[in-house]
């Protein structure tokens, strides 16, 4: 038997995990579509309820407030950075329950790769997926819309790249819960509409009472979200805004670090009661 | 070394029963401290009920469960320290056939896995044909999983635990719902695996495919290990009995109670053949078997049963549990 060893058998091993996932997404394409149409759906939802409540001011009011009148481009650029979140924070752990429930999570950790490897091999597919909707969803937008900012979409998405890392190890994280709890969605769902809320998806967290205010410093979409705005409506470069990619740095650091180890301790305990097999 | 060597193991489940808040903490013992070692080339079978604690063994020598306490050696390394070398040293079949991704093909399937045991993509691609060849699934490689027949899924859930040509292969009931041809070209695989110098543990409900692949059996219920021999030695101990096998209709509980307690009867098991016509069939362990029939059938027959047929049988893997435990494999 020829087997590989080290670095290219992990190689190996992450690009069959990776491809594995993309033959699912394309197979199953319903997914991929309701993350497309969600942003947008999400954003003309808020437009409407702002026409109404602000009435004739609306656009002055978010002008104001904002320091931009493209209501539309900064909508968006929330949304999308949003459901990427969504994506991510779901995806890992609903991947594994999916597997759990199939009967196939077995089979992934009969083999001798170890669990890191399978966690970020599901979450490279997912990179794939998210980076496509983003690209599409705001690409699009901002194409159409605001095509001098279209050069500004780059910088957004390095600032994504480096925000999805973080956003990986509050995946690995719920990855654990589900393992134990075997409910995803109540997880998931709750945790995505509070990152909606204090992440500045749809208005600043300037307008947030200061003690949510900290709370929403300590998740990386809320510095994703400001720079992409500020990259793309204000021009403003990679480098003038190092202060803020600098925490998305210690934050893509911490997080997947605390992410793997409360998932490690949950799969410790799950293959002690026996949890994998059960439904 | 023996490939497979099994000290002391045991496992027990705390489970918390009762209703919402007032929960409370049961102990479940599934695995008592069992003992057993398969070297190479042999056969292990692992017999027993539904619950007796087999599926538990197997899933604690292939790391997914981790032992209360004791130990076993897969290759040399133990399943409590060295997971990792374990599961190189492993091939598994799970039982069921949702084992695979539906949604990729058979191909798709293997390649993934062998990605997975670190082949390297050449050979993966070469074992992957080998073995698709050897099942009969090389026509239908490229088709979707979620379009093969159940004994398609199996034979290809079967040949996924050959993929590293691991030294210890697990099989879970391999041949569960497959037909009789498919189950022929699975036992002759496993007869071959053996003959190359693989170790084997198999756990079946089939107790004919126990009885001729396996070269030494255990008989595990509730949780503890209560024979362990080679079939034909296993058969030879309870040959010192007569096993009579009545079918008819309308036989009570009470009246195999009664039976129970003829001094020349020593097990009595009943089978519901078909419940709704009330017929059934007992097998009785009896010393004297002849001499006692006559009694046997006259008390059946004044109790109101009809009897339909009467036959004298040669000893199972099935009487051989029966004798052990006081039960049918299939309870």
């Amino acid at each position: 038997m020829r087997t590989q060893a080290g670095l290219r058998a992990t190689v190996g091993a992450l690009a069959a995990i990776f491809w594995k996932g993309i033959k699912h997404y394309t197979r199953y394409p319903g997914n991929f579509l309701l993350y497309l149409a969600l942003p947008f759906l999400f954003t003309f939802m808020i437009f409407g309820m702002g026409q109404f409540v602000g009435g004739g001011n609306a656009a002055s009011n978010f002008a104001a407030r904002t320091g931009t009148s493209n209501i539309l481009v900064y909508e968006i650029l929330g949304s999308a950075v949003w459901m990427t979140s969504w994506v991510v924070v779901e995806d890992v752990g609903v991947a594994l329950r999916d597997e759990q429930m199939k009967g196939t999570l077995e089979q992934n950790f009969l083999a001798p790769i170890n669990r890191f490897t399978l966690l970020v091999g599901l979450s490279l597919c997912d990179i794939v997926i998210t980076t496509g909707i983003f690209f599409i969803v705001a690409g699009v937008t901002i194409a159409i819309t605001f095509p001098s900012g279209f050069l500004g979409l780059f910088g957004a998405f390095l600032a994504l790249l480096i925000g999805l890392v973080p956003l990986f190890g509050i995946g690995f994280l719920f990855a654990g819960f589900v393992v134990k709890f075997k409910e995803p969605y109540v997880f998931t769902q709750i945790i995505n509409l509070v990152f909606a809320t204090l992440t500045g998806t749809y208005y600043p967290v300037t307008f947030l009472p200061y003690w949510v205010q900290l709370l929403s410093g300590i998740l990386p979409q809320t510095y994703v979200i400001q720079n992409m705005r500020l990259i793309v409506l204000e021009n403003q470069t990679l480098v003038s805004l190092y202060g803020s990619f600098f925490i998305l740095l210690v934050l893509a650091l911490a997080y997947p670090i605390l992410g793997y180890a409360i998932f490690k301790q949950i799969e410790k305990r799950a293959s002690v009661t026996g949890e994998f097999s059960k439904y | 070394m023996n490939p497979v060597e099994v000290q002391s193991l045991s496992k027990t489940f705390v489970t918390k029963e009762g209703p919402l808040f007032r929960k409370v903490p049961k102990t479940l013992v599934a695995v008592d401290s069992i003992n057993f070692s398969v070297p190479k080339g042999e056969i292990f079978g692992l017999l027993g009920p539904n619950g007796a604690g087999k599926t538990t063994t197997i899933k604690m020598l292939c790391t997914l469960i981790t032992p209360s306490s004791g130990d076993a050696l897969i290759g040399g390394f133990s399943v409590v320290k060295n997971q990792q070398k374990v599961r190189e040293n492993l091939g598994v079949m799970l039982t069921g056939e949702r084992t695979l991704y539906w949604k990729l093909t058979g191909r798709e399937n293997l390649e993934y896995f062998a990605a997975l045991y670190h082949l390297d993509p050449s050979y993966a691609k070469k074992r992957t044909d080998e073995l698709l060849i050897l099942v009969g699934l090389k026509e239908r490689e490229d088709m979707l999983v979620e379009n093969y027949s159940t004994g398609m899924r199996i034979r290809l859930s079967f040949v996924k635990a050959l993929l590293n040509e691991a030294p210890v292969i697990l099989f879970d009931e391999p041949t569960a719902s497959l037909d009789p041809q498919s189950s022929r070209l699975i036992r002759d695989i496993i007869r071959d695996l053996k003959h190359k110098g693989h170790a084997i543990i198999l756990t079946t409900h089939n107790m004919e495919e126990a009885d001729e692949l396996s070269d030494r059996v255990a008989i595990i219920d509730h949780g503890r290990i209560v024979k362990l021999a080679s079939p034909s030695q296993l058969k030879e101990k309870v040959k010192s009995s007569d096993i009579i096998e009545i079918e008819g209709r309308r036989i009570s509980e009470q009246m195999t109670i009664a039976l129970e307690g003829f001094s020349e009867v020593s097990k009595v098991v009943v089978s519901a053949d078909d419940p709704s016509e009330e017929k059934c069939s007992l097998r009785i362990h009896a010393q004297k078997g002849k001499e006692v029939l006559p009694k046997i059938l006259e008390f059946l027959v004044r109790k109101q049963a009809t009897i339909t047929k009467v036959t004298f049988i040669e000893p199972t893997l099935e009487d051989v549990f029966i004798a052990e435990t006081g039960r049918s494999l299939r309870d």
